[in-house]
């Protein structure tokens, strides 16, 4: 009887140690992963005119060469939509980086994750490819590297040069919205949506100026005085994600 | 003489063992192919990411679910009868553990780093608490399965000390119970939020995958436990078992089918009840689309329907081979519906456009490579199982009078 009350208090003394070491490490690992998403005073956002858009598919030609993505991933895809009077509708679509990421919550690993002027942001060394964010990505916008990407970037020179390294082989990529000319425009004093070196490869391609980037934060940014003055409506507003990324309609009186 | 004699002798048990080994073969082939040229070999895509391996690895958790269920049995309801079968049920959770763990290397990107998931901790993600639930109830299933090794004979006759020590671990037997009925419930269930928590997937997105997985691996993996003890029976000269104890538990898995049933009634129900773009579309590809047969035969009928009245009335139950193939069907319904869940959610395509009204399909048939892996994986579960049922004494109902209370075993000083 003696013996199985100390087997009792040892077992509980086993079951407390594990539970110290477990809380432990979960704080260890705390300051690692995501800082608090909108703890910087920019709020990078996206306006997607779709009346300009013509569907060139230039921006991901530009996005492929600057981010060196192999040709058989889009980070930004251009998709046909029905017709709006005579013209042909599209919608590009980068990554939407949500404000309540389904991709950040479902990582195990705390590869995705918020920075804080809200870039949801992957960290490509520590990915194991599980590729559960892909399937709890309401916008299909990431890509799995299923093969080596080993040839030459058959957009490079042409559209641009590589700013980031190559993803290995059995990771999960995506858009970032071009971080590496933000941080790099921002240490230069340069405005990301107004100076080009600053702002998304996408936007600076774009030949009809569909496409505006700028911190939402700054009222008088472009990007905020077209979000006061114009309709817009964001993808599966139903989701409750709050995308940064904002369309325009099409309207027939602008085409 | 001696030769013909020796190659009578040789026959069943060794040719099974051959076979296994072969299919054992082709797995590593397959797997070296994965890991030397990466997924790239594989028929999954970005539109589906999950195929034939996360199945594999789903069922395999889900038929080692007789352990925590016979364990918390014996030990923590007291009901000491099951404890041989209990034993059986151990090894094979063990055994389907390991195998999960082996397919989930073959289904990741960057399997070099598979340890990132035990140090870098996402704790919001549903996928995070599965992985420390696979790793910390394969723990609590190896220390669960130190006694029985301890207690094989040739470990008794051989290191007699060794032995002692292995099966002493059996004194904490009550305890790792109680962590695995935990952990093992929360890792089934959670397999199923897995699933259920993503709302970009209409067709998943609801709370009753954590209870249809749970259910459905209650079933199973008593199942599976029940159906290994009886063929090791049958095919075994030296194993007793008793088939009064075997019984009870078939009439527990048709009531638990009973539920199951239930539960799926009313998911399926409320999910064709209204409209709702994507869930809709999903639940039709399993009632009138490709998976139709998968889903009506495999899961419905002879998954649960059929096994209900032959495990429920006595007439059917009490016939061996009635009883053997209804508990077969059950697991092969068990895989059906893991196969089902997961390609239906992901064979209908996300929409996401302001505009897209007609829902789009795409397609997805594993490639022979992931076959080839997936049988690898699946013919070392039956080769372990095999093992341990001729080396480990996994099934024997004989034994079971001298176990439970004793810690220091008599046979110490025999030998």
């Amino acid at each position: 009887m003696a013996k199985e009350n100390v087997n009792r208090r040892d077992f509980l003394k086993v079951a407390a140690l594990g539970a110290t070491v477990l809380t432990g490490m979960r704080i260890a690992n705390r300051t690692a992963a995501s800082e608090a998403t909108g703890s910087s005073p920019h709020q990078w956002v996206m306006v997607i005119d779709q009346a300009k858009c013509t569907g060139c598919g230039q921006c991901t030609l530009a996005c492929r060469a600057h981010n060196d993505v192999p040709p058989d991933i889009s980070w930004n895809r251009v998709i046909e939509m029905d017709d709006v009077g005579e013209k042909k509708v599209f919608i590009p679509r980068p990554c939407m980086h949500c404000e309540h990421a389904p991709c950040v919550d479902t990582c195990p690993v705390g590869a995705s994750y918020y920075r804080p002027d809200g870039i949801v942001m992957m960290n490509y060394d520590r990915c194991i490819g599980c590729r559960y964010c892909e399937v709890a990505c309401p916008f299909g916008a990431r890509a799995f590297n299923w093969k080596a990407f080993t040839e030459p970037n058959p957009a490079v020179p042409t559209w641009g040069q590589p700013e980031v390294e190559r993803r290995p082989r059995g990771v999960v990529e995506k858009c970032s919205f071009c971080y590496q000319r933000i941080d790099r425009g921002l240490a230069l004093g340069l405005t990301p949506g107004v100076d080009n070196d600053a702002t998304p490869a996408c936007v600076v391609t774009c030949q009809v100026g569909a496409r505006k980037f700028g911190d939402i934060n700054d009222p008088d940014s472009e990007v905020s005085q077209i979000l006061a003055e114009t309709p817009y409506f964001r993808l599966r507003e139903d989701l409750g994600v709050n995308p940064r990324v904002y369309y325009l309609p099409a309207r027939e009186e602008v085409s | 003489m001696s030769i013909l004699s020796r190659r009578i002798s040789v026959a069943p048990i060794h040719l099974w063992l051959a076979f296994l080994g072969l299919l054992i073969l082709i797995g590593l082939i397959g797997g070296f192919i994965v890991f030397t040229q990466g997924l790239v070999v594989t028929n999954l895509s970005d539109l589906v990411p999950w195929g034939l391996w996360i199945t594999i690895d789903l069922s395999a958790i889900a038929l080692s679910a007789g352990a925590f269920l016979l364990c918390a049995a014996v030990y923590l309801l007291g009901l000491k009868q099951f404890q041989p079968v209990a034993k059986t049920a151990t090894f094979i959770g063990l055994i389907g553990y390991s195998m999960a763990v082996m397919t989930l290397l073959l289904d990741i990107g960057r399997p070099d780093r598979f340890w990132h998931s035990l140090i870098y901790w996402n704790t919001h993600s549903v996928l995070w608490e599965v992985t420390m639930c696979v790793v910390l109830y394969l723990t609590v299933l190896m220390l669960e399965t130190t006694p029985i090794i301890g207690q094989a004979s040739w470990m008794r006759s051989r290191w007699p000390n060794l032995s002692v020590w292995l099966s002493g671990l059996h004194r904490y037997a009550p305890y790792l119970a109680i962590v695995g009925l935990g952990l093992s419930m929360l890792h089934q269930s959670s397999l199923g939020a897995a699933y259920g928590t993503l709302k970009a997937r209409p067709l998943w997105y609801n709370p009753g995958l954590s209870i249809l997985f749970m259910v459905s691996a209650m079933a199973g993996g008593t199942s599976l436990t029940v159906l290994i003890t009886m063929l090791v029976g049958r095919l075994s000269p030296k194993v007793r078992v008793n088939d009064q104890i075997l019984g009870k538990l078939t009439i527990f898995v048709g009531w638990v089918l009973v539920g199951y049933l239930y539960f799926r009634f009313w998911e399926a129900l409320s999910m064709s009840y209204t409209y709702q773009p994507g869930r809709t579309e999903g639940l039709s590809l399993l009632t009138k689309g490709p998976l139709a047969l998968n889903f009506w035969v495999g899961e419905i009928i002879l998954g649960a329907a059929i096994p209900i009245i032959l495990l429920l009335v006595p007439k059917f139950r009490n016939n061996t081979t009635a009883r053997m193939i209804a508990l077969l069907m059950v697991v092969g319904g068990v895989i059906a519906y893991r196969w089902d869940v997961n390609i239906s959610g992901l064979l209908v395509l996300l929409a996401y456009l302001p505009q897209e009204i007609a829902t789009r399909y795409t397609v997805y048939r594993p490639s022979l490579i992931e076959f080839m892996a997936g049988v690898g994986v699946i013919a070392y579960g039956a080769m372990a199982i095999t093992l341990g049922a001729r080396y480990l004494n996994i099934v024997d109902h004989r034994e079971f009078h001298e176990t439970v209370v004793e810690t220091k075993p008599d046979f110490a000083g025999t030998d």
